[in-house]
């Protein structure tokens, strides 16, 4: 008896999980959680050693407030000239990487894991810049990204970015959960 | 330890005032409104039921049958009215307690928002709107040539099966505040924007602004004699006693766009009283 509800079940059970796991890569495609990184990248030594420890520097903002997310080319190459040394004994001068020749000046050879729908108007400046009474931040850079800064490669360490988190910290502020806030 | 973290409130409610004693019927509100909510482009647009369009520019006349002297005509820019309910602090328009899946909800600032991706498609919320301001995608929008690609990336392209509306290009408040924080503003109040029909409009006949601001202009243009509301009946009712328990008895939907008409034809129209 027991056995024949098993093979009974049998096809709803694989239908299920083939069906969540369908589902859950579509998911994991639209917020990019499998981004492309052709660069690697060391947030680790550009923090500690090199001193770099404000994260506007590459992760700026436009003159509008918005956000401008992954660096270009052009930036890296400020610092990493193209016509620079390629090896020296001084550790403060910037070598050239001959893996940036491939690539133009606007070219931005990353993709973003935390990747947001289109219907997600998400603001960093806001976010960023809101304060407590006392001028402390609500929230800082690793809230959400997780500690990257401390981070040697490019993997994802916090996550997905999904619509809970975001919740969650505006209940716990105080702040407005209503949906035009974010979304459009 | 509990940290107390204070609230930071919206004082704003926004709303609009359209002059019909000035709209020239140009439709230049129509454009620039599909232009900025990426709405698609169909063959034949005037096939209502397949279009699709948040603002609607309507003709008005006094008599289908009248003739030279006696026939009058106005133009009437049709939006989502952004009903509040009898109660501006507690807003309860039509379309919100209908809607299943809480796609539509009401703003801090009184703006009724409607979440187009989360819209299930149902049309409660279209039957329930007593303005036809809510439309429905039947078709999946398609855009001639390169026209994608010039596309508004701050607002999302509504797909076949779900219920779009007029929200008072609330992405361009946001975008308005992301401003004001890069200039160190940081005060939500303090941020003011201008949807694309108000912008637009080359007679200034489309006022927009904050209603609880008492020195805006879109308040004192809805404080005149000739400020008039798409029908909303309680607006008819001078005596203050019998206004307040109209009020009490019956739910009315107090919308936030104010037309503004010295034409008595188009007020009783507007009212939906009989020709005089």
């Amino acid at each position: 008896m027991r056995r024949s509800l098993l093979l009974f079940f049998t096809p709803f059970i694989i239908f299920t999980w083939i069906f969540f796991g369908i589902s859950q890569k579509g998911c994991d495609s639209v917020m990019q959680a499998d981004a492309a990184k052709k660069i690697p990248f060391n947030h680790q030594s550009h923090v500690e050693k090199y001193g770099i420890s404000d994260c506007t520097t590459c992760h700026g903002y436009e003159e509008n407030g918005r956000f401008k997310g992954l660096p270009t080319i052009a930036e890296c190459t400020t610092c990493h000239a193209r016509d620079g040394v390629l090896t020296s004994d001084d550790q403060s001068i910037p070598r050239k990487k001959p893996m940036f020749d491939s690539y133009k000046d606007t070219d931005q050879p990353w993709e973003s894991f935390a990747k947001q729908p289109d219907l997600v108007y998400f603001s960093h400046s806001v976010v960023m810049t809101a304060k407590y009474d006392d001028g402390r931040l609500k929230a800082r850079c690793g809230s959400c990204h997780g500690d990257k800064a401390d981070s040697t490669g490019t993997k994802m360490i916090k996550g997905k970015m999904l619509m809970g988190q975001c919740m969650d910290c505006h209940t716990a502020l105080n702040l407005s959960n209503k949906c035009a806030v974010c979304h459009d | 330890m509990k940290e107390k973290v204070k609230e930071v409130k919206m004082k704003r409610r926004w709303g609009m005032a359209i002059d019909l004693d000035k709209c020239t019927g140009c439709g230049k509100c129509s454009v620039a409104c599909n232009q900025e909510n990426n709405m698609p482009i169909f063959e034949d647009d005037s096939d209502v039921p397949k279009r699709v369009a948040f603002l609607e520019l309507m003709k008005v006349t006094n008599d289908r049958d009248a003739k030279f002297p006696d026939v009058k005509t106005a133009y009437l820019p049709k939006m989502c009215q952004m009903c509040e309910g009898n109660d501006p602090k507690n807003p309860n328009p039509p379309c919100v307690s209908v809607c299943p899946a809480v796609a539509t909800d009401v703003g801090d600032d009184g703006v009724v928002s409607q979440i187009w991706s989360r819209c299930i498609g149902c049309r409660y919320c279209q039957t329930a709107c007593p303005y036809e301001a809510r439309v429905f995608n039947w078709w999946k929008p398609e855009y001639e040539g390169s026209f994608k690609k010039s596309l508004s990336t701050d607002v999302s392209v509504a797909s076949r099966g779900t219920v779009v509306k007029c929200t008072f290009c609330s992405h361009i408040w946001k975008r308005e505040r992301d401003a004001a924080t890069a200039k160190g503003i940081l005060d939500i109040n303090a941020v003011l924007y201008t949807p694309a029909c108000a912008g637009t409009c080359p007679t200034g006949a489309i006022v927009f602004g904050d209603l609880n601001d008492h020195d805006s202009e879109v308040y004192k243009l809805t404080q005149t004699d000739r400020a008039v509301r798409l029908t909303n009946p309680v607006d008819d009712v001078k005596d203050a006693d019998k206004k307040k328990s109209l009020l009490k008895a019956k739910q009315f939907t107090n919308p936030k766009v104010y037309y503004l008409t010295s034409q008595q034809w188009l007020r009783d129209m507007m009212r939906f009283k009989k020709n005089s």
